[in-house]
């Protein structure tokens, strides 16, 4: 069996460096289309940084109908602490609520002389797990706040978080049809490719199949060269999008993603390297399969 | 060895390249398939060796019905069968070695008995010391024998060739001849399809006639 393997292995390296050009020609086509999906999931990782970014403005602000005794404050904020889509609960006090407006007007700040400091109401200011910051999370919050009683009102940007929601879902089918397209051309491509090099040796498929090669025997070496083709591809494509990135791209984003606020443009992280790794091996396999369905029929 | 019960091959609703054809071949017989270009011969060999299948009859092969045979046990068929083409099919990017060499790969046998193998039928068809050399190396009589000895090396139960000397002059055809002639001795059924009548009337054997796909004469000598 490990003999067999070895001898198969062989061939496909034998194979290889019999028709270097044509090698060559499949690890191109394998490289350029995964460098092609590389940058597209390092803009899509980075949008998702960014809205990731945007989502901690989602907050919860629950305005307390009387100022609260502070046994009667710590009670709310436990309660409110209690719920699980909660991370952490910050009480502003009526005076804090004035500073803080006040930063907010700047130089017309003149506006308020003259108020009293505590004509704005105290709150409590919830900030919610990432995976609750959505119209449903903070609604499911609210509910709950509702049933505790003691609010008088509650805000949390309701038409920007529906307008977040559907940019969100518009990033997200984007980012899904246009990977799945990508990957389906990167396919196609290296498939006609490699479709040349198991055409140039179509006369050694159909000896190998006179002489009583099984369909495995036949097509092994061809898969693992695609294999192999795949991972160099895979290797060159990430190298080269690093070099790639590192000269043009990462000024290119900076530029549009520091202004949203995003703290730094990250390169494709080495779990996503991996992905690439194997989806170049996926593509080199099942394009050697593609391709070996028609010359391959014993 | 070989039976053929009302073979019947189409390749289009007006065109049948065989027609109910009914054979019986022994263990160890040597048959000259004949007849004009278009009669059938070849299609004959092709389903004999599963490249084809018949549109209606059965053809058993060392007992088993390859009519029925599922694609996953053609190979193990053709293990038992030797071919031999008029156009060589050498793979020319390998050596004559390796042509040789692979019947014995595709069923694993081990490196050191591979090697030993393929120089000994190499010998015998008398081109052992062109092992190193590669097929467009050599003369086209000289690749035939490498192309037998690549159907011989196996020591398969049944040679087939289609033409096999259809495009050499007569003394080479006649080289090729003994090497086929010496399998038969050695056991294996040969069927060769040809229409060289100068071959059949020098080394006379069993004829079956084929003409516009009907089997016409089946002569015994």
């Amino acid at each position: 069996m490990f003999g067999k393997l070895i001898y198969l292995i062989r061939r496909a390296l034998r194979n290889m460096f019999q028709s270097p050009v044509l090698c060559i020609a499949t690890v191109g086509t394998v490289t350029v289309s995964l460098c092609i999906l590389t940058f597209f999931a390092i803009i899509v990782l980075n949008v998702q940084s960014m809205t990731r970014h945007w989502s901690q403005e989602v907050q919860v602000v629950a305005y307390l109908d009387e100022v609260p005794s502070a046994a009667q404050i710590s009670a709310l904020v436990q309660s409110a602490e209690a719920l699980p889509e909660v991370v952490e609960v910050v009480y502003v006090t009526r005076q804090q609520a004035f500073a803080g407006f006040r930063d907010r007007l700047g130089d017309d700040a003149l506006l308020l002389d003259g108020l009293d400091d505590d004509f704005l109401p105290a709150s409590l200011r919830l900030t919610l797990h990432e995976e609750f910051r959505n119209r449903l999370g903070v609604e499911q919050v609210v509910g709950e706040l509702k049933k505790t009683g003691g609010y008088s009102d509650f805000r949390y940007g309701q038409d920007w978080l529906d307008r977040f929601e559907s940019l969100l879902n518009l990033l997200r089918i984007a980012g899904a049809v246009l990977g799945g397209f990508l990957l389906f051309a990167a396919l196609f491509i290296v498939a006609n490719t490699i479709k040349l090099t198991v055409y140039a040796r179509r006369e050694e498929l159909e000896v190998m199949s006179l002489v009583g090669g099984t369909s495995m025997f036949i097509k092994s070496p061809f898969l693992i060269e695609g294999a192999v083709q795949g991972v160099v591809g895979g290797c060159l494509a990430i190298s080269l999008s690093y070099l790639l990135f590192t000269a043009f791209l990462a000024g290119g984003l900076e530029t549009l993603f520091l202004a949203s606020g995003v703290a730094e443009i990250v390169f494709l992280p080495f779990f996503y390297q991996l992905l690439v790794l194997a989806a170049g091996i996926l593509i080199g396999i099942l394009g050697s399969l593609i391709s070996l369905r028609k010359f391959v029929r014993i | 060895m070989i039976q053929l019960y009302n073979i019947c091959k189409s390749y289009s609703k007006d065109g049948t390249a065989l027609e109910d054809v009914n054979l019986k071949i022994p263990k160890g017989d040597f048959v000259y398939i004949t007849g004009p270009s278009g009669a059938g011969k070849s299609t004959l060999l092709k389903l004999l060796y599963v490249a084809e299948r018949p549109t209606r009859g059965q053809i058993l092969i060392n007992g088993q019905n390859v009519t029925r045979m599922s694609v996953a046990k053609i190979p193990f068929l053709r293990r038992q069968l030797g071919i031999v083409f008029q156009d060589f099919k050498l793979i020319n990017s390998r050596t004559i070695f390796e042509n040789v060499a692979f019947p014995l790969e595709v069923r694993g046998r081990k490196r050191f008995e591979v090697g030993k193998k393929v120089y000994q039928v190499l010998k015998n068809v008398g081109l052992e010391h062109k092992l190193t050399k590669f097929p467009l190396q050599l003369s086209g009589g000289e690749q035939q024998r490498v192309a037998i000895a690549r159907a011989l090396v196996m020591e398969p139960l049944v040679l087939l060739a289609d033409e096999p000397t259809g495009n050499l002059d007569l003394e080479v055809t006649l080289e090729i001849m003994d090497l086929f002639k010496g399998a038969n001795a050695r056991g294996t059924t040969v069927l060769l399809a040809t229409h060289d009548r100068e071959m059949m009337r020098r080394f006379p054997r069993r004829q079956i006639c084929l003409e516009n796909g009907r089997l016409t004469e089946d002569w015994i000598p």
